[in-house]
């Protein structure tokens, strides 16, 4: 897949996109007798359908030397299965008009395609035998390495700042697996054995570690038996599924570092130690990410990129993950400013949210901010799809697609002053200087 | 790991239960479709307001969202030596109106967490409908009252000209302009280009000006989207833009552009290049809603759609030339275009070209196979399908029925079209648009390693990076002697003796980059001590030395010693005129042709030195000056090429300097160097070029 890919980059977390509104979102959650929830959601307003399949299965669950792995069978569940030959995965799509695409984190991996609704059993074919006996030959495990590799030069190698989240993780987190990011070690990989990549799919692609979602124009009743089909007899778990239950100790203190890359531009990147995705905190942290990075007239960008042009490029955003996580406010220096200057910049942002309750009036903005993002989020049967089954997988309530406004409902302007002071504290930070490294 | 991998197939398959799948044959093959869908286009509801705008409202009501979409429908025009002014007036008018600065508009947006942006062309703006209101109260203050604030003007004119200047080098960006220059003409609209020249005579008059005479609405059409009714849609739209007067717009005709009478290679040089952008392009006319537009598209599909186009299986994956190649046919109700392209390994260049013509010339000459055409005809239909969720997608099918009067049922049946399409109608649509022998091959590429086997292909011409033609190159006559040139040279410089008397020289440089001032400080002592210092806004960027033996290199607080070869770069700068020793010192000096160095003859000399270095110089035939150098370092694995050009001599101390340097490729944006200073023979502090 041209398109298929690592979620977790650095630019694609800048925009938030979340979700709320009037018109609530219907849909009908069951399970199959071997564990698997389905989830289906009706529309008919346009012909087509999504089936999308979320493993909840990441980056953290690798065990040691084994970084990248999540990444990877991603990769080597397009080869084929007993029934699919090498590379007919996507023929059979193409041929019926279909997309899809895949992605990994890491927290999860999730795969989908959008088909014309006809093309509806088709789809959960395909979906059925990546499940039950995904096949791969030496050739593809070859020729996927080297995609992945090609992949990893492309995108954080060779890519100026590329290299950013795995620096921060890296010194971020010591004991908890959040230290390593999808892309993982091209080392790991190579020294992979076949054991290995049995024992991953055996542990993790199951139906009780699975979410199955259909979203569009579809009749559940003329469905339902359908799924039943392709998925009932998949062999469930035999033992429980790991997760990782390792905490992460406090930081303690500032970790400041300077890192050299090919760039023109030094960065400045100030990353916290933030709250886990389902915590009340991780609302603040994203409302407080949005008043200081959400459109021109936000606090970061009026200010240090619009009127001081201390910056190109600047903000503030979370990464929402299942554990404990980060929060990374950075800034890409203008031409010639000393990034000691950039760095005041960004603190005196970062001090004013913890020193001074917002305005009622900014407040207001900030409210009306989420509530037009909540909405946005789902614009597409695709966006919907994945929603309910994020919702389902890493929440436990898939209906959060419909209630999760009141989360930031909830949240006081009190609220977000106690969460900046925090988890914006400096012993609670890396500090990145990037630097052009010297010709 | 071979090894390892032999069995790993076998155990990987294992998962499932063999009795299981006994039992469960219809998993072996894909399963049979439902029924195909009937494809339902949603309604869209047209009216026009007493000024003439036109109002297009498609109503849809998942998300309580709406959005304003207003298209100025303007005839095209030539901007001429102003080319970029409507760019520029269109993004100014978000940046002030007579009662808010730009800082009170983007909080008025962000306020209700709405989107708003504009251009030549109109504005755009969206958001929940329960702001619609106050969305609507900016977007016309946008609209009737931009006051096009100086400040503001100088802001995006700044950051137009750094946008141009980080495209300068680019080699994608040089084939765009010269293709869309060459295709259609200088002096067709479509064939203009913006550049520095044009947009440094802008002004905010002008800007003003261009506003004032096409945004009106009688050309306009306000497209609204979302969770909305038509009829309150309207009303909103009678009262928000029912007093908007409407004008006389001035139109022009311009000729038709037409394609090469035979197929040509238009060469652009790109010095030192590794890779080719190959471009196969000429306008067509093909109109919107024309009966062939559809089965026209479904032919460019097969040849170059994407993954699934013959020209990207072929190039990339058969040949590995690429990481790929695509062709694209246009429709335009002035003139329409056809092209396929692809960036590819120098010594496959021409290559490349070969396979271009032969798959055009295959999909004109034989009919394509029954399953490569079902499966375009799938692509396309289930391409067309997901599209129709945005309801942004009917919007814009109802303003082209509208734009282009095309029959109201046009996108409705645009399935049973593609359907029809037949073999034949392929190779049809294939003989009529596909022309491989009246095309323009534009290749944009390092012209001493692949210009001269294009020649096989059609006529070669040469232009500059804007599509202006200049002299092909000549080879020299045997006659010429390097060393001779390389004379003449250093007596036009003032003269042997006059550059043997220079005994230091302090040199200084400014430059200004996005809006900040860059100084360069070079001091050199005879016969090879160097001190260069890079600073900005009086900080050190960068600093080098050369005591005549070993370098230092300290850039970012980083200090690097370098000795011996890796010392040989800044050694090589260090050398003052090192042209009056090449002889002596046994460079050797190849005479390669002559070339037009901005319009001018200039000879071009490839400079070895014994210590493997090369340089490629220019040496103006008329008045003997250097006037062009190019440099090639390899560097981990990648080669970087610096060239410099230098102009506006003028002499201190009987010798003639270049007050002028410019410099493309070392760094990542262009500079131009302009000389502020130059001492001789004053003195310089030995402790400057002490290597530490």
């Amino acid at each position: 897949m041209r398109f298929r890919s690592l979620s977790l980059l650095f630019l694609a977390f800048l925009p938030l996109w979340l979700n709320a509104q009037m018109n609530p979102i219907k849909f009908e959650r069951y399970k199959l007798p071997n564990g698997l929830t389905v989830i289906l959601h009706e529309d008919h307003s346009t012909p087509i359908v999504v089936v999308s399949v979320l493993y909840h299965v990441g980056t953290k669950n690798e065990k040691p030397g084994l970084s990248g792995f999540a990444h990877f069978f991603e990769h080597l569940l397009f080869e084929g299965s007993d029934n699919i030959g090498r590379g007919e995965f996507d023929k059979y799509l193409k041929a019926a008009g279909g997309t899809n695409n895949a992605y990994t984190m890491q927290d999860r991996t999730y795969y989908y395609e959008i088909v014309p609704s006809n093309q509806l059993p088709l789809a959960l074919w395909l979906e059925s035998e990546r499940m039950l006996h995904a096949k791969v030959d030496a050739k593809g495990v070859e020729t996927q390495r080297q995609v992945v590799k090609e992949e990893r030069r492309q995108r954080t190698d060779n890519q100026p700042y590329g290299k950013i989240v795995e620096e921060i993780m890296s010194r971020a987190f010591k004991v908890h697996p959040y230290k390593t990011t999808p892309i993982g070690s091209m080392a790991d990989l190579d020294a992979a054995k076949e054991i290995d990549y049995v024992n991953f799919y055996h542990d993790f692609y199951l139906p009780d570690n699975a979410v199955l979602t259909l979203a569009g124009d579809l009749t559940p009743a003329q469905i339902k038996p359908i799924i039943e089909k392709y998925f009932a007899t998949i062999p469930k778990s035999s033992k429980p599924i790991f997760r990782p239950t390792v905490v992460e100790p406090p930081l303690g203190q500032e970790v400041r570092d300077t890192v050299y890359d090919k760039v023109q531009l030094p960065a400045v990147i100030a990353a916290y130690r933030s709250p886990a995705e389902n915590s009340d905190d991780y609302y603040a942290m994203t409302m407080l990410n949005t008043i200081l990075a959400e459109g021109e007239s936000s606090r970061i960008y009026k200010s240090i990129v619009d009127e001081q042009q201390l910056a190109v490029a600047a903000g503030s955003f979370s990464f929402p993950l299942e554990d404990p996580g980060i929060t990374i406010a950075f800034g890409i220096a203008n031409l010639g400013v000393d990034p000691q200057k950039l760095e005041n910049a960004i603190n005196a942002q970062i001090e004013k949210v913890k020193t001074e309750l917002i305005s009622e009036n900014e407040f207001q903005k900030l409210r009306n901010q989420i509530e037009s993002n909540l909405v946005n989020k789902n614009a597409s049967v695709q966006g919907i799809a994945q929603n309910l089954a994020v919702f389902e997988t890493h929440y436990g309530d898939a209906n959060l697609i419909n209630t999760e406004i009141n989360k930031y409902l909830k949240v006081t302007r009190e609220d977000l002053q106690r969460v900046a002071k925090k988890y914006f504290d400096k012993n609670n930070r890396v500090l990145l200087y990037w630097l052009p490294k010297a010709q | 790991m071979k090894k390892h991998i032999a069995y790993f197939f076998l155990a990987f398959a294992l998962f499932s239960s063999q009795a299981l799948l006994a039992q469960e044959d219809f998993r072996k093959t894909a399963p049979a479709p439902f029924p195909a869908p009937k494809i339902q286009l949603g309604n869209s509801v047209q009216t026009v307001l007493p000024n003439g705008l036109k109002v297009i409202v498609v109503e849809n009501h998942k998300l309580p969202r709406v959005s304003f979409q207003l298209f100025i429908d303007q005839p095209i025009r030539l901007e001429g030596e102003l080319a970029g002014l409507s760019d520029i007036a269109g993004q100014l008018l978000k940046s002030g109106t007579k009662t808010r600065n730009k800082a009170q508009i983007d909080e008025a947006i962000d306020f209700i967490g709405a989107n708003l942006s504009t251009s030549s062309s109109g504005i755009f703006a969206g958001s929940l409908t329960k702001h619609k209101d106050k969305l609507l109260e900016i977007m016309t203050d946008v609209l009737f009252n931009p006051a096009f604030p100086a400040a503001e003007f100088d802001k995006v004119k700044k950051q137009t000209l750094s946008g141009l200047a980080s495209g300068k080098d680019d080699p994608n960006t040089i084939s765009n302009n010269v293709s869309q220059t060459l295709r259609y003409g200088k002096n067709h609209p479509y064939g203009e280009l913006t550049t520095e020249k044009t947009v440094d005579k802008i002004t905010v008059d002008q800007c003003k000006k261009f506003y004032q005479t096409y945004f009106k609405p009688n050309i306009s059409y306000l497209i609204i989207v979302g969770d909305i009714k038509p009829v309150d849609a309207q009303a909103l739209a009678l009262k928000y833009f029912g007093k908007w007067v409407k004008g006389v717009i001035p139109t022009a005709t311009f000729p038709q552009p037409k394609a090469p009478q035979q197929t040509e290679v238009d060469f652009v040089n790109k010095d030192g290049a590794v890779q080719s952008v190959v471009t196969v392009t000429y306008p067509l006319d093909l109109k919107p809603g024309s009966p062939d537009e559809i089965k026209a598209d479904l032919m460019n599909s097969i040849l170059g759609s994407g993954n699934i186009g013959r020209l990207y299986k072929n190039l990339r994956e058969d040949k590995g030339f690429t990481y790929g190649a695509y062709s694209s046919l246009s429709s335009d109700k002035e003139v329409g275009s056809f092209t396929a392209d692809a960036s590819v390994r120098n010594v496959v260049t021409d290559s490349s070209v070969t396979e271009f013509l032969k798959e055009l010339n295959l999909l004109r000459d034989k009919k394509v196979g029954a399953e490569e055409l079902s499966s375009t005809k799938a692509e396309m239909a289930g391409s067309f399908a997901r599209s129709l969720e945005s309801p942004q997608t009917i919007a814009g099918f109802a303003l082209n029925i509208a734009r282009y009067k095309l029959p109201k049922d046009y996108y409705q049946t645009y399935l049973q079209k593609i359907a029809a399409v037949t073999e034949a109608d392929v190779q049809a649509m294939a003989q009529k648009y596909l022309q491989p022998n009246q095309a323009r091959i534009i290749v944009v590429g390092n012209q001493d390693e692949v210009a001269a086997k294009l020649a096989k292909f059609g006529k070669v011409n040469y232009f500059d990076n804007y599509g202006n033609p200049l002299t092909a190159p000549a080879p020299v006559s045997s006659d010429v002697n390097g060393y001779q040139i390389i004379e003449n040279y250093l007596t036009a410089l003032g003269g042997r003796e006059k550059l043997g008397a220079v005994k230091d020289v302090i040199l200084t440089l400014g430059a200004s980059v996005q809006g900040q001032n860059i100084e360069m400080k070079m001091t050199q002592k005879a016969p090879n001590m160097l001190n260069q210092t890079v600073s900005m806004s009086g900080m050190t960027l960068m600093e080098s030395r050369y005591d005549g033996v070993k370098a230092s290199v300290s850039q970012m607080g980083q200090k690097q010693k370098l000795e011996g070869k890796d010392a040989a770069p800044v050694a090589d700068q260090a050398t003052m005129f090192p042209e009056l020793n090449y002889a002596k010192n046994g460079y050797k000096v190849t005479p390669k042709g002559v070339e037009d160095v901005n319009g001018q003859p200039a000879y071009k000399l490839l400079i070895e030195s014994p210590g493997g270095s090369k340089s490629t110089d220019f040496f103006d035939k008329k008045s003997g000056l250097k006037v062009k150098s190019l440099q090639t370092i390899e560097q981990g694995g990648q080669s970087i090429t610096s060239v410099n050009e230098y102009s506006d001599f003028k002499a201190v101390g009987g010798v003639l300097f270049p007050y002028k340097i410019t410099t493309v490729g070392a760094m990542p944006f262009p500079l131009e160097l302009i000389v502020k200073s130059i001492e001789v023979n004053k003195g310089v502090d030995e402790a400057l070029f002490k290597v530490e």
